[in-house]
């Protein structure tokens, strides 16, 4: 059984790594991205501040920390990726993932088999938010920023522009490979911050297996 | 976004026409020939300052905002625009002069839209479509004035309240900062009296 779901993680990871057209691959994140937006519009922005901070159980994640995590990582990548696109270059039709990019997209991607990630302790949200409030606004506005960074994308080099990852300067991630991370990174915590809000009683399922967030 | 179904988005146009200002068959022929279908994704900025407006839109999906910007960078949400409803920056549509404010779609958003030369032109050969025109222009100067009553006159509650009112839909499609702009008041503020409201 395990060895299955490894040999399909490594296929799939080897998969990814075929040369794609980048014009397709933007518009299917932006379409996932409008979709988490739409669930933050519809749910989140609407609930009261403590239930925003309620956790499901204790030690786990409120909807508040869920977004605070993925706020996080946002305040890293958003700016440097504008940053990058700003610059202006060539643009490339086709984006091929590195093997390292595919493997921590595919890390993140939620669904069946989905294992427990470790979480930096610069990531890791407070175990009740100040401003619970605040979060999700700046949730909606990085989502917001994130959808008019990949039609800016349309015009770039997706291969060509690497961007450091969160965990050291010295590990740069293709601009491609930085997005699909960001967007099943933004999916798994939507998520969860669903199940949160859903019940306060059952916990994720995870399994046990630790990984890192890039 | 999905395919927004066009036939039917001439159909909701001739409807809104024929509610402000019915035209005869040659005018209304004229005038549907002119537009074309447009579609775009949420954040869109479809008008800047400084460009002439390019066109007048008829909204057919979304949810779309005029807004300023002042040298401070201090926004300013003047007017909302929802289906079926003319769209786009109309006192540059109207002066033919550089646009002073943005129009940009809050949510996926499909369009008709009609190019400013073509209406212009239409304006002069049709005396009926230069009518109509005026009375819809009549019909939004007075929701922009009773908009201004409503802000220098009403509380903050009072005119999150008569929003709820008329558009309960808006808290579950606009990021609230938008709405809080647009009724005056910061986000924060807009956030504790919806809660005082609703819960």
């Amino acid at each position: 059984m395990v060895c299955a779901a490894a040999t399909s993680f490594v296929a799939q990871t080897l998969n990814m790594r075929t040369p794609q057209p980048a014009l397709p691959l933007l518009k299917s994140l932006e379409e996932r991205t409008e979709q988490q937006l739409q669930t933050a519009l519809r749910v989140f922005q609407n609930l009261a501040p403590a239930a925003l901070n309620s956790a499901p159980a204790p030690g786990r994640w409120s909807v508040a920390a869920c977004l605070w995590h993925l706020n996080s990582y946002g305040d890293h990548y958003y700016p440097r990726i504008a940053a990058a696109l700003k610059k202006g270059g060539p643009q490339a039709t086709h984006f091929t993932s590195t093997w390292l990019g595919a493997y921590f997209t595919k890390m993140m991607e939620p669904g069946p088999g989905m294992k427990k990630i470790k979480t930096f302790k610069s990531h890791e949200p407070p175990l009740s938010a100040n401003d619970p409030v605040a979060d999700v606004h700046e949730f909606i506005r990085q989502l917001e920023w994130l959808l008019v960074l990949l039609r800016e994308a349309r015009e770039a080099d997706l291969n060509r522009i690497r961007i450091p990852i969160t965990l050291t300067t010295l590990i740069r991630l293709r601009l491609g490979d930085v997005f699909q991370f960001i967007v099943a990174h933004n999916e798994r915590h939507v998520q969860q911050a669903l199940r949160a809000c859903a019940t306060h009683h059952a916990g994720d399922v995870l399994s046990t297996t630790v990984n890192v967030v890039p | 976004m999905s395919e927004y179904n066009y036939p039917q988005a001439f159909e909701k146009l001739r409807q809104l026409v024929a509610g402000i200002h019915p035209l005869p068959d040659d005018a209304w022929q004229a005038l549907a020939a002119g537009w074309q279908p447009f579609s775009c994704g949420r954040k869109t900025c479809l008008t800047r300052p400084g460009e002439p407006e390019r066109f007048l839109y008829f909204v057919c999906e979304g949810i779309q905002r005029v807004f300023h910007i002042d040298e401070h960078l201090r926004e300013a949400t003047l007017v909302f625009m929802y289906p079926p409803s003319f769209g786009g920056v109309l006192d540059s549509i109207l002066l033919q002069s550089p646009a002073t404010y943005y129009y940009e779609t809050f949510t996926p958003s499909a369009f008709l839209r009609l190019p400013v030369p073509l209406l212009h032109a239409l304006m002069e050969q049709h005396p009926h479509i230069s009518t109509l025109v005026r009375k819809g222009l009549a019909h939004t100067f007075s929701g922009v004035l009773h908009r201004l009553a409503e802000l220098q006159t009403c509380s903050a509650e009072e005119r999150l309240r008569a929003l709820l009112q008329r558009s309960p839909h808006i808290l579950q499609l606009v990021p609230h900062k938008y709405l809080a702009n647009y009724l005056g008041m910061d986000a924060t503020n807009f956030s504790k009296l919806l809660n005082q409201v609703r819960f």
